[in-house]
């Protein structure tokens, strides 16, 4: 994230900021509005699987915007940005898994499947200000 | 890998930010060379040695020799 916010001044950089925000705007929206029972109608129902994939296609949006923001940088950018999403991503769903493990096997509470992705984005910006190499 | 990178864009007194836009890399990029925090591409080893006029070698010391 930090090489990221510091290529906001670039052209690439600025779409990915614009990118981002369109994304999560709508992601954030469709959760708050189903968090507010905008959709309660739904619940149950075969409808629901829209809302679904309606709640979940801003993720794909956001992975496609940062597959383009690291195309449209320099090799240093993309080399890091791909360093730093695939150790995001490896100790997310680590932790995921350990606590899926948990719930079969000793009991943990459950935890819905859609925390992965604000987990992946925690741990992201936890672990892109140590990884500045791309070595 | 070692360079002589930050010796040859102080001696020409050109800031990171001038010599990235003259290699059309981000500031940070030409930081993370200098520090030798990235290796360079061969495209980029040689638009590199090319800005400076001067053979790669004399740019980037070669690891393996």
């Amino acid at each position: 994230m930090l090489t990221m916010g510091k290529q906001s001044n670039t052209p690439a950089g600025r779409r990915y900021v614009v990118r981002t925000m369109a994304f999560m705007g709508g992601y954030v929206a469709v959760m708050l509005a189903t968090i507010g029972g905008a959709f309660d109608a739904i619940q149950g129902k075969p409808a629901a699987w829209v809302l679904a994939l309606v709640v979940s296609a801003p993720i794909a949006g956001q992975i496609w915007a940062t597959l383009s923001f690291m195309r449209d940088s320099d090799e240093y950018v993309r080399a890091v940005t791909a360093k730093q999403f695939i150790v995001a991503a490896g100790v997310a769903m680590t932790l995921f898994s350990a606590w899926g493990f948990g719930e079969s096997f000793a009991g943990a509470p459950h935890a819905e499947g859609w925390l992965i992705y604000p987990l992946f984005w925690a741990v992201f910006g936890c672990v892109a200000p140590m990884l500045r190499s791309s070595n | 890998m070692k360079n002589r990178l930050k010796l040859l864009r102080v001696e020409r007194n050109w800031t990171q930010e001038q010599l990235g836009q003259a290699l059309g890399v981000s500031r940070q990029a030409v930081n993370a060379l200098e520090t030798e925090k990235h290796d360079p591409s061969l495209d980029l080893a040689y638009r590199i040695a090319a800005l400076f006029a001067r053979p790669v070698e004399e740019v980037f010391e070669n690891p393996h020799g």
